[in-house]
């Protein structure tokens, strides 16, 4: 299943009613094409999970459309919703959420038999994407035997067994080292292009930004455009230039998420701990 | 299944916990129900080989074991006489506490005419008594007590001699002893009585038919069958209440253990359901697999509780016979149907827990 458009049209995500109301995400729109890398960044608390779970179905938006290949997915019923994220959605998670009891190959054959597939075929294709993410070894292996770029590869795999239109990922590199988080962004980009599939990607990561078609800002639960951006040098993640603590070293300007981080770069921290009012 | 069935197998000690609450609840049960539907048999095993289908009593009797009956003397004679009445076989009973090796026992005391019929019906050892002071001991009694043929032994002032044993005469407070009519009347210095009369119907006269005839002065006519109902009924008095508490207890038990198993099961493995279902498992995918993990651990629970059942069963029937343990089929089907209640039940409170997880959660 190739070839769908995912459209968001000033979609909004509220939480509580009155003036304890919280809008997670307000007016966003976006369109992502088949064959597309769209990376959303932005800091903590910006919306981007709000966003990506609505974008999968996972999640209603309080107003606005979200739609597949013409059809208004966020105004379907729970009820539908579940068949909807099986066969049009591929998900991504930052713990790969596998399933510990499960070998590699029943992981990944699961998802294909809640789609219909007889157990037999279900295996056939698990196994066949397995193997050309490189896993034809590891096909018995618990999930517990495997390193963190293999779960995410397997993870991958289960995303993809049921050919859906969208793959949809969140901090797919979080907790993978610099190599495999570059391995992995290689293979969506791969998935992207020789499969046709868009892949929307939600990350503080900025050493991935290079392999996405698209990169977006979100702010404040609104996407910001034309903004510069540093990687805090201790905890990595991106920061927008214009708004970030800084601090001169060598004569070079560093950009930190928060004066804890700057803190603690600076070797400020007071020793029993990080002081709450510069966290 | 295959995910229910590897969950469940994934952590080994705790699926063979719950196998073996499940196992234990399952054979109480089993050894309960198995050692009421014994003495339940125990009670009915005489009157069940007593001849005919009619019973005569004391007017105002309704059960055998428990109740004294004299009849009215020419009550035999007057029952004989009905219209359909083929045979008639008077016996004495008489129920006393004696003294046997310096223990108490109950006894049951049979006096019977050997010629008609109204005594044991299975003799392990020895033969009928034949003439005055001869008696049929019951086996597992006599065994306690050591007492064996050609014994004399001095029961409530007279003494007897043991000339054969019977079998299947075992009560669970006592047992049959037999004698003939007269041995009994002079044990009991009550000369020429009669309790019951066991009433055998012409062919084609039907036994409520022939109750319905007998219409003699202080006597009443009862279905042996009625009577067979009225003693287990004084049994289930004393003991259904007890054993129903201890079945429900053990069934409480049996669920408790299922459900903490499948629900901790269930709550560490909550992420991963999330994840199932954000990848598109319905609810019910997931009710399923988590009853399914419930009842793999009840009926595997319930054959391995089978089967310590019936072994348990038999050791105890060997130690004591007295107190017998029956499992018969329909309780397995029972104990098979009270697994798959435990499990559905345990499953409960783990699919509410599943039903209350969002799916967008999997991604905080």
């Amino acid at each position: 299943m190739t070839g769908f458009t995912l459209e968001v049209r000033d979609v909004t995500k509220r939480y509580g009613d009155g003036p304890t109301a919280v809008s997670a995400v307000r007016g966003v729109s976006l369109a992502v094409q088949p064959g597309e890398v769209v990376l959303i960044m932005g800091p903590s608390g910006s919306g981007k999970t709000t966003l990506l779970s609505m974008m999968g179905a996972l999640l209603s938006p309080t107003s606005g459309t979200i739609s597949l290949d013409g059809t208004v997915i966020s105004a379907l019923g729970e009820g539908r919703l579940p068949e909807i994220r099986l066969r049009k959605f591929g998900f991504i998670f930052q713990d790969f959420n596998l399933l510990s009891a499960l070998s590699v190959l029943e992981n990944v054959a699961i998802v294909a038999e809640l789609a219909g597939h007889k157990r037999g075929e279900a295996r056939e294709k698990a196994t066949q994407i397995l193997t050309e993410l490189g896993l034809q070894e590891r096909l018995r292996f618990l999930p517990e035997k495997l390193s963190g770029g293999e779960k995410q590869r397997v993870a991958i795999a289960r995303a993809l067994v049921n050919d859906p239109a969208l793959l949809l990922a969140d901090e797919p590199t979080a907790n993978l080292d610099s190599a495999i988080g570059h391995e992995i962004m290689r293979i969506l980009r791969r998935v992207a292009k020789e499969k046709g599939r868009a892949v929307v990607i939600v990350s503080h990561d900025q050493r991935i930004r290079d392999i996405a078609d698209r990169v977006l800002w979100l702010e404040d639960g609104e996407f910001a455009e034309a903004i510069e951006l540093a990687t805090d040098p201790v905890c990595g993640m991106s920061v927008e230039r214009a708004k970030a603590t800084t601090a001169e070293r060598d004569g070079a300007t560093l950009f930190f998420c928060s004066r804890g981080c700057r803190a603690e770069f600076l070797g400020q921290l007071p020793t029993d701990g990080i002081d709450p009012a510069s966290a | 299944m295959l995910l229910a069935l590897r969950n469940l197998t994934h952590d080994r000690t705790r699926f063979a916990l719950s196998v073996a609450g499940v196992s234990l609840a399952v054979m109480l049960i089993l050894l309960l129900s198995g050692y009421r539907a014994g003495i339940y048999r125990q009670t009915a095993e005489y009157l069940d080989h007593a001849p005919g289908s009619v019973v005569v009593a004391q007017r105002g009797v309704r059960d055998f074991l428990a109740a004294n009956s004299i009849l009215p003397p020419g009550a035999a004679k007057a029952v004989a006489d009905v219209p359909g009445v083929a045979r008639v076989v008077p016996v004495v009973a008489q129920t006393a506490i004696v003294e046997l090796n310096g223990r108490k026992e109950l006894v049951y005391f049979i006096g019977y005419d050997p010629g008609i019929g109204g005594g044991p019906w299975s003799l392990t050892e020895g033969r009928e008594p034949t003439a005055e002071g001869e008696v049929v001991f019951d086996r597992v009694m006599a065994a306690e007590h050591g007492i064996r043929l050609g014994d004399h032994v001095t029961v409530l002032g007279g003494s007897l001699t043991v000339v054969g044993l019977s079998d299947e005469t075992a009560l669970w407070i006592g047992s049959f002893v037999f004698a003939d009519s007269s041995t009994i009347e002079s044990l009991m210095r009550a000369p020429a009585a009669q309790s019951f009369l066991f009433v055998t119907p012409q062919p084609g006269v039907k036994p409520n038919e022939l109750r319905g005839r007998i219409h003699v002065q202080g006597i009443d006519a009862m279905l042996k069958a009625d009577v067979i109902v009225a003693d287990q009924r004084l049994l289930a008095r004393v003991y259904d209440a007890a054993i129903g508490l201890m079945t429900a207890i053990a069934f409480f038990v049996g669920v408790l253990v299922v459900g903490l198993t499948v629900y901790t099961a269930t709550i560490e493995r909550r992420r991963e359901y999330g994840a199932l279902k954000a990848l598109g498992a319905g609810n019910r995918v997931l009710y399923r697999i988590v009853a399914i993990q419930a009842l793999i651990a009840g009926v595997t629970g319930a054959a391995l509780g089978t089967l310590l059942a019936y072994g348990l069963g038999r050791l105890f029937v060997a130690w004591r016979p007295q107190f017998p343990v029956t499992i018969e089929p329909t309780a397995i089907l029972v104990a098979l149907g009270v697994s798959v209640a435990m499990a559905v039940l345990a499953a409960l409170v783990p699919a509410r827990a599943i039903a209350r997880l969002a799916p967008a959660d999997v991604f905080r």
